[in-house]
């Protein structure tokens, strides 16, 4: 594991990682922290994912779900996956939040 | 006035006459009341933007929601669905603001930026540069230029690195989020499995980035 990096760009590898056509067309360098949050979303991705349509019909729900201090993770696993991969819904699903957490009831 | 239940306001949004008037009033009272909490990171109450948007936004979700009305489930409070409406018309006018005059070229085009990503959970900050880090990237990099179409990098690039809302991306790229999101889901489906393939996991790339 340690020395992963090696294996990957020494040993013979059964796939054409090796080929070497300029790899920088249309791609920028990319920071860091970017280049973490990008390797955090291929390592969260999943065979089935639910779509932003999907999600926000069952977000409602999530919310209030969160709101009673339930498990709404485990409850509707899809839904929270979605959130944590999906900015757009993830800031949808915040702002919702304010305003549920803001209301008396 | 004692709070509808879910029936009630189905029933009164469906009814002719006063008990509809008093309905929607209610409704857009509802909504207007919410929107300075859903919108309190992205605009101040008191900016002078605030009541013309505010507006705009509860029109439309009243709008939206008396036209589907017959879609309400009753998954959740009346009211809560009519907020994930009325979140999501003031964001997509919000991101439209402030990207507008963003162009993908541009944006992918850029050496670099210090803007950090959007909030993410989970985001550890502080990873450095290092030069096992940039060989993974370029690494990343072949991967999408042998798996991905050109569809799918510049989403990825977009959304994953620049940090463009997918609702944004989707309009330059002349599709809709929905879509968008399933694009990026099998760009990083390919990816993942290349990358097994090869022999590692993404945790396993990510514990590089995490060590220091």
């Amino acid at each position: 594991m340690k020395n992963w990096i090696h294996r990957v760009f020494k040993r013979d590898r059964p796939h054409k990682i090796q080929n070497n056509a300029p790899m920088s067309m249309g791609m920028p360098e990319i920071p860091p922290s970017r280049a973490e949050a990008m390797i955090k979303m291929i390592e969260k991705t999943q065979e089935v994912e639910l779509s932003c349509d999907e999600v926000h019909r069952l977000l409602g729900e999530f919310a209030e779900m969160a709101m009673r201090g339930e498990d709404a993770a485990s409850l509707l696993p899809l839904v929270h996956h979605h959130l944590d991969t999906c900015p757009d819904c993830r800031e949808e699903y915040d702002a919702l939040m304010q305003i549920l957490q803001a209301s008396p009831d | 006035m004692a709070k509808r239940t879910n029936e009630q306001w189905l029933s009164n949004l469906h009814s002719a006459g006063p008990q509809r008037e008093e309905a929607m009033a209610e409704l857009s009272r509802v909504i207007l009341a919410g929107l300075p909490y859903a919108l309190s990171k992205w605009l101040s109450p008191e900016d002078p933007r605030f009541s013309a948007l505010a507006e705009e936004v509860t029109q439309e979700t009243v709008m939206r929601v008396t036209a589907r009305l017959d879609t309400f489930e009753g998954r959740s409070q009346f009211t809560t669905w009519v907020y994930t409406i009325a979140v999501r018309v003031a964001l997509t006018e919000l991101r439209r603001a402030k990207w507008h005059e963003v162009s993908l070229d541009e944006l992918l085009a850029e050496k670099d930026s210090d803007d950090e990503p959007r909030e993410m959970p989970d985001l550890s900050p502080g990873v450095q540069s290092s030069v096992e880090k940039k060989e993974m990237m370029a690494m990343l990099f072949k991967v999408m230029q042998m798996d991905l179409t050109e569809k799918q990098r510049t989403a990825l690039m977009a959304v994953a690195v620049r940090g463009m809302p997918l609702e944004e991306v989707a309009r330059r790229m002349g599709t809709e989020r929905n879509a968008l999101y399933k694009l990026l889901h099998d760009a990083r489906l390919k990816l993942k499995n290349h990358l097994e393939k090869e022999g590692f996991s993404a945790a396993e790339i990510m514990a590089t980035f995490e060590k220091e």
